[in-house]
């Protein structure tokens, strides 16, 4: 339990100044390195709000992929180890079509890297 | 930071002088050199110079201070120039070479070639219509230029730092994004399943040609009129040919205008008609969409590369450091362009 305003409302207050009112007055040579920072900003963020709820329901997903129980412990770190081994799975041709898991692991993987997008540029979501 | 750009500028132009002077056959007084914007992969100086009188506009190349390891050194890059310029390729005229730094008037390897005037920024040339021309005339000079490179094919004498052709490019290009990725702890299953995909249908292999490797949008320099220059040729190889179609044709090399599916610029058919009236070769839009899910695969994995730079050399570079993040779009578009 923290006191308001949390990290992410001090960011996106501190973003909206920098885009806002500074922006105006940064030197042209200077102001991609300024969008650059106000781009981190948001990233980190999207990153603090999602916190590590993104990690636990790939946790479960990764699991029931492999048949196994839901490891105990750091979600992150665990969802780690697990994506290390689908990555060497999926090289090996282990989830190839055909396969079994095959559906499973595809869908999973392409929910990551839209939970990823998701933070990194949420706007390229909304390009059809 | 205590060498000012213009401060190793006002060194260099005396000795670069007399250099010049003995390349030229006459009298080459320097005016002016200037360094200009961008460079992470070299470090590029407008020379402003004067042979027996005449007013001169080059371009002094050479490395900064830290060099991308992929990339070819200056006098491989020369090489290049020279090559794509004999092949009638739209470049900056190449025209002196000093390979040898300790010979150098400016302590370190450079060429000189000509300088040419344009825009090569790729999200202006996408948003701005007034640039590059008609555009589908663009779109048709674009692809002949492309065909004149690919006219360039093995064995050459003058190319041959080049490493010999992959016996099969696209299950080459695979290992070795692969093995990249080895190089870092985060795992990255997404871009694996398009790696597994590519190796899965990677076609026969085909033709051996010379390879821009990144012929983009960005890469090449407009000006109202149309085409002045292709550039960046740092990462050229003996490759496929469809390879460089579909890296200009992807998605991520778009800048935004994801609709003009030829580079952010506008439709195929141009690009395709004008890289087939100059290379007699048909384009497969099916072989040019693998190539296009290879490019970006090896534009996440180069991303990725990027992003770890922060970790490995613990390099404070915020651009590179928020190049790591588009990775998620470009494993993201992967998964969407393939379907198994």
């Amino acid at each position: 339990m923290r006191d308001r305003p949390t990290g992410d409302e001090l960011l996106d207050l501190a973003r909206d100044i920098l885009r806002g009112d500074l922006l105006a007055h940064v030197p042209a040579d200077k102001k991609y390195q300024a969008l650059m920072v106000a781009n981190a900003m948001a990233i980190a963020a999207r990153q603090m709000r999602a916190g590590d709820g993104p990690a636990r329901d790939q946790l479960a997903d990764l699991a029931a992929l492999y048949g196994e129980a839901v490891p105990d412990g750091d979600p992150a770190a665990a969802c780690r180890a697990l994506y290390a081994r689908l990555s060497a799975d999926i090289r090996a041709g282990r989830f190839d079509p055909g396969r079994p898991g095959h559906d499973a692991a595809r869908a999973l993987v392409r929910a990551q890297a839209a939970q990823k997008v998701r933070e990194s540029n949420p706007k390229y979501l909304d390009r059809a | 930071m205590g060498q000012g750009g213009k401060d190793r500028g006002e060194d260099w132009r005396g000795p670069l002088a007399a250099w010049l002077t003995a390349r030229a056959g006459a009298e080459v007084r320097v005016a002016a050199l200037a360094k200009l914007a961008g460079g992470a992969v070299q470090e590029n100086w407008a020379l402003d110079a004067e042979v027996d009188g005449a007013a001169r506009r080059w371009v002094l190349r050479t490395d900064p201070p830290t060099r991308v390891d992929a990339s070819h050194g200056r006098a491989e890059e020369f090489a290049l120039l020279r090559a794509a310029h004999g092949a009638g390729v739209t470049v900056p005229e190449p025209l002196w070479l000093c390979p040898d730094a300790g010979a150098s008037p400016i302590g370190k390897a450079f060429f000189v070639m000509a300088r040419v005037d344009g825009v090569a920024a790729g999200f202006r040339l996408v948003r701005d219509d007034t640039l590059g021309g008609d555009r589908t005339r663009l779109l048709e000079r674009l692809g002949g230029e492309l065909a004149r490179i690919h006219a360039i094919v093995p064995p050459r004498d003058d190319l041959a730092f080049l490493p010999p052709p992959a016996a099969d490019p696209a299950l080459a290009a695979v290992a070795e994004y692969r093995a990249l990725l080895d190089t870092f702890d985060t795992p990255h299953p997404a871009l694996e399943w398009g790696l597994r995909w590519l190796q899965r249908h990677a076609p026969a292999p085909g033709e051996r040609v010379l390879t821009h490797r990144d012929f983009r949008t960005g890469n090449f320099m407009v000006d109202g009129h149309g085409l002045t220059g292709i550039l960046d040729w740092e990462f050229a190889a003996w490759g496929d040919p469809m390879e460089d179609l579909g890296w200009f044709c992807a998605r991520c090399w778009r800048f935004g205008a994801d609709g003009k599916e030829a580079g952010g610029i506008g439709d195929r058919a141009p690009f395709y008609a004008g890289y087939t009236a100059r290379s007699g070769r048909a384009v497969d839009p099916d072989l040019v969409r693998y190539w296009e899910v290879m490019a970006h695969a090896r534009w996440a994995a180069i991303a990725v590369q990027q992003g770890e730079r922060f970790f490995k050399g613990g390099e404070r570079n915020l651009e590179a450091a928020l190049t790591g993040h588009v990775v998620p779009e470009l494993e993201y578009e992967i998964l969407t362009m393939v379907d198994d």
